[in-house]
């Protein structure tokens, strides 16, 4: 049983800090991952923070497409 | 809807209703403590705030689950459905106090991480009476977290309404979590009667008024059509309401009549905000308002008033005496349809 969870919090801490990296990238360039953020107060990049640092893996891919478009 | 995103959409009303859910959560907790005090003088304050918070999370959550099958079967609660979303960081708010005193006053004073030690400071995984409870109360409160935090209109759009639909369908996994979270509690603590008492009434209504309400959508879906040459009869004239709609199951999609003005007009019931029910808002200044949140579309051709740019499906209607028969196939989002006279 320890195993098991020294996995499952290995894990959970690796996606947080993934996710915190990827919410400081956001607090910085958040038009690159919706362009309407560029016209909205900055005050909200810090409001959006710990949605965007908890739900990274489906934001992540917005970086690719908005190069390639 | 709008073209940048503000920090929270608040307006009089919300702001009303965001003064009233912080006074009741304070009276609740004052009531709490008084009481405490006045029947077991010797609980310690960490105890207090524990339970105060834990029980206050648990009734505000009900609420929450018990808005959504209300409003659907009378109106009068939709300006509640309206705040959902602050009475759900509320909660989680009032959750992650109760979880942080917890962590706190249990795992923070070791030596190992007091997430870990939630984890491994009981090991009874096999056991019933003595399952390690506090886990599943931390899994329910990462849901929570995931919940209140992606609150925002920013992440209906950018991790697309069904994505986010998933993730806030979870509540009802938190909810299964701390129910068990409670009752396995309450075989090693001593879980007050009032808070088991709360859980058993709120399962019983919880479950009893979203079966009900499945019952009632389950009886939209059957509404009568007749077909007359490609037209399909619908209802009477008389039976929409005048500013409402009825809604119709037509060929597998949600379809809403209006009648307004002396005419009608139909729409695709489903709001392109977060699918909320159109059929079930009003016509407000001359736009079909939605119930959920409030995006208004024009009748006539399903699109929101500029500078906005939602658009939702048309449909063709007509009369025949006092009934109404609908063209079953719809027009392009947006199309403009000229109105059924009355
Ligand atoms: C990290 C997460 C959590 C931890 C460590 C935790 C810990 C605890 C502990 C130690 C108790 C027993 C308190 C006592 O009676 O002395 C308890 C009870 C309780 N918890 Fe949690 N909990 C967590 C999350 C949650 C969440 C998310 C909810 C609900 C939204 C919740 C609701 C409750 C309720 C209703 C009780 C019963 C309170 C009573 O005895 O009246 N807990 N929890
Ligand atoms: S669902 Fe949000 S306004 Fe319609």
């Amino acid at each position: 049983m320890e195993i098991v969870i020294k996995i499952f919090l290995g894990i959970l801490g690796v996606y947080t800090l993934i996710g915190i990296l990827f919410g400081v990238f956001f607090l910085i360039k958040a038009p690159k991952i919706d362009p309407l953020m560029a016209d909205t107060k900055k005050k909200v990049r810090f409001l959006l923070f710990p949605g965007v640092a908890a739900t990274w893996p489906f934001l992540i891919g917005k970086l690719f497409n908005s190069k390639t478009a | 809807m709008g073209l940048n995103y503000q920090l929270v959409l608040w307006n009089n009303h919300k702001k009303t209703y965001d003064k009233l859910i912080v006074l009741g959560m304070l009276l609740y907790i004052i009531l709490f403590a008084v009481v405490t005090l006045v029947f077991n003088s010797e609980t310690s304050i960490e105890t207090l705030v524990i339970r105060a918070f834990g029980s206050l999370a648990i009734i505000m959550l009900h609420i929450i689950l018990v808005i959504g099958p209300l409003a659907r079967l009378n109106s009068a609660f939709l300006p509640i459905l309206y705040n959902r979303r602050h009475l759900g960081v509320s909660m989680f708010i009032a959750a992650f106090i109760h979880g942080g005193f917890s962590m706190f006053q249990f795992h923070a004073l070791g030596d190992v991480n007091p997430i870990y030690s939630i984890f491994i400071s009981n090991m009874d995984y096999g056991s019933l009476t003595d399952f390690p409870f506090q886990v599943l109360g931390f899994l329910a409160l990462l849901i929570l977290f995931v919940m209140a935090s992606t609150s925002h209109d920013f992440f209906l759009g950018n991790l697309s309404a069904k994505t986010w639909k998933r993730l806030h369908m979870m509540v009802y996994a938190a909810y299964a979590l701390i129910i068990a979270h409670v009752f396995l509690g309450a075989f090693q603590q001593e879980t007050s009667p009032f808070t088991i008492g709360i859980l058993v009434f709120g399962f019983i209504l919880v479950s009893s008024l979203h079966l009900i309400t499945a019952f009632k959508e389950g009886h939209i879906d059957t509404a009568k059509t007749e077909e007359k040459e490609g037209w399909l009869k619908v209802c009477d004239i008389s039976e929409i309401e005048e500013d409402r709609a009825k809604i119709f199951t037509v060929e597998k999609e949600r379809i809403a009549i209006f009648k307004y003005d002396g005419k009608l007009s139909a729409i695709h019931n489903v709001c392109k905000h977060q699918g909320g029910p159109l059929g079930e808002g009003k016509i407000i200044d001359g736009c079909i308002t939605c119930p959920w949140h409030g995006y208004q579309y024009l009748p006539a051709n399903g699109q929101s008033p500029p500078p906005f740019t939602e658009k939702v499906a048309t449909y063709e209607l007509k009369l025949d005496g006092k009934t109404v028969y609908i063209n079953p196939k719809a027009f392009e989002e947006g199309t403009e349809v000229n109105p059924c006279k009355i």
